[in-house]
């Protein structure tokens, strides 16, 4: 009896999960079947999503700087990564900046590519002063720039989610091989890669989640003319587009998906490389 | 010294400078009154002055502030009272607790945003009050992150034999969770209150899509200035990124003093 009593203090609790996160998720995948102003079931908004130009590329723009910037991003962080765990010393500066960069996303980091490699960048004009227009080779305002923005919040995340697997790497693998007679590309990719894999897939779900759903950053850059789904869902909310929330919700379930997918696929490759070891 | 050494440097300092450049450019940019050739030129603290004697930032900011702070109150004596429950009386609770702080990682901050706008905005009463909105909402962004400390920091004490202790001394139940256990959970409880704090303090996709016009923080003043002066815009953002800082410093400073 004094037992069920103490249920009371999970009062707060369920109040707001029920609220803030059961019910939204449930009236956004009941609404993205549902015809706007009405009641009753219809494919139509995802069927409008799935021929619509401004729609496919959106979802498009956002896959392929999902996976480019994770692809990027992961390699620099486990160069990084690597590097920290052979130099304990440099190693703990560079653990410094990355925890203090790790804070510096979204609009201030657009802002800073901008003034950096934007039409009147710094680096635009000196390269203008040299004769020679950065312009034409990149611009920031593109899917090339998307990517670099987006690279750099990845790399903090990423290195710092793979440093701790690093530890695990034992010493006496590295001189197994070498006993072995095995060459250090064989250590890396015959012995420490694999180990590591788990927490690389793991690490690269993360940032594929992260990069999928980022708004701040192609936002600040590019404003509604971001190619990118979450750009797309907000302009159904916010704004001066006439508002759909129906069109919205199934734009929002759609990007659900996709992270549902993603992780699907990662948590596969994962089991298989399970098998092979 | 040996090869691999030397390449493993240049890795870390060629990171390092792509990372300190941006950071690094926008604090030069916000000191300068021009920079159009090569060097800056007219340094000034000006931007700074202009920005921090503005009504409208010192608002945004103490807005920013404010809502960094509640959502995270909340839910962490929510989570307080939850561990309460799970630790003392239904530790088979904790499976679906678990389950459910963990949803909102999944699910980004955009999805959760917009279905509570959607859902509320128009029916009126306490629900349709947008810092009540925010305030639900960032709880729930910010629930796997304090679901996460504070049950680390419960694992790293021996929670049951402190209590059968208390208990057996004729301590109550609830007087030894909340007198014993709670006190020795505190630095763990603020390291993740701190990055939780410092994560709503930096958001723009949430308070764009709920607080909109209703509720203006720093970080949409910010986006307003974009378009208006590129130095004060760089000025703020030094401003607020320093703010950020220094909470996150605070937390990374409480968590090694915990070890």
């Amino acid at each position: 009896m004094k037992n069920k009593k103490s249920l009371i203090a999970l009062v707060p609790f369920l109040i707001i999960i029920l609220l803030f996160e059961l019910a939204p998720l449930v009236s956004i995948v009941v609404r993205s079947f549902s015809p706007i102003d009405g009641i009753g079931f219809t494919l139509e908004h995802f069927i409008k999503i799935l021929t619509t130009d401004l729609y496919i590329d959106s979802i498009k723009g956002s896959l392929i700087i999902a996976m480019v910037s994770s692809i990027l991003g992961i390699i620099i962080s486990f160069l990084g990564a690597k590097a920290v765990h052979t130099n304990k010393r440099t190693g703990k500066f560079f653990r410094t900046i990355l925890n203090i960069t790790s804070n510096f996303a979204g609009i201030p980091l657009a802002f800073a590519f901008i003034i950096l490699l934007g039409n009147t960048g710094v680096i635009t004009l000196f390269m203008k002063n040299l004769g020679f227009d950065l312009l034409k080779v990149f611009d920031l305002y593109s899917l090339k720039g998307l990517i670099l923005t987006y690279v750099y919040f990845q790399i903090p995340l990423a290195t710092l989610l793979l440093l701790p697997s690093f530890d695990l790497i034992k010493k006496e693998w590295k001189e197994a091989v070498q006993l072995l007679g095995g060459s250090k590309f064989t250590y890396w990719f015959k012995v420490a890669i694999p180990n590591l894999l788990p927490s690389i897939l793991g690490t690269f779900s993360v940032l594929f989640a992260n990069a999928i759903a980022a708004y701040a950053t192609g936002y600040a850059l590019l404003s509604s003319n971001a190619m990118l789904l979450p750009v797309r869902i907000s302009e159904q909310f916010v704004g001066d587009l006439v508002q759909a929330k129906e069109f919205g919700s199934a734009l929002a379930v759609v990007l659900m998906l996709l992270m549902v997918l993603a992780t699907l696929i990662l948590s596969k490759i994962q089991k298989q490389g399970e098998h092979l070891q | 010294m040996r090869k691999s050494s030397i390449l493993d440097k240049g890795i870390i300092i060629v990171i390092a400078t792509y990372l300190l450049i941006p950071l690094i450019l926008t604090f030069i940019y916000s000191v300068f009154n021009e920079w159009t050739s090569i060097l800056p030129s007219g340094f000034t603290f000006k931007y700074y002055e202009q920005i921090l004697s503005d009504p409208l930032f010192i608002a945004s900011l103490l807005r920013s502030l404010v809502i960094s702070f509640v959502p995270v109150l909340v839910c962490t004596i929510a989570m307080i009272l939850v561990m309460y429950v799970t630790t003392l009386y239904f530790p088979k609770l904790e499976r679906i607790i678990e389950v459910l702080c963990t949803i909102p990682y999944a699910i980004q901050g955009i999805i959760i945003a917009v279905g509570v706008l959607s859902l509320y905005s128009g029916i009126g009463g306490i629900l349709s009050n947008r810092f009540i909105l925010l305030v639900g909402t960032y709880c729930i962004i910010i629930l796997p992150y304090i679901y996460r400390g504070l049950r680390n920091s419960l694992h790293a004490i021996h929670v049951h034999t402190l209590i059968e202790a208390a208990t057996m001394l004729g301590c109550s139940k609830p007087k030894a969770f909340f007198m014993i256990i709670l006190p020795n959970m505190v630095s763990g409880i603020v390291v993740s209150m701190m990055i939780s704090i410092a994560m709503i303090f930096a958001d723009f996709v949430i308070v764009n899509i709920i607080g909109g016009s209703y509720f203006q923080t720093a970080s949409m003043y910010l986006y307003k200035a974009m378009s208006k002066s590129g130095q004060m815009t760089s000025a703020i953002i030094v401003i607020l990124f320093v703010t950020t800082l220094f909470v996150s410093r605070i937390a990374s400073y409480l968590e090694n003093k915990s070890k």
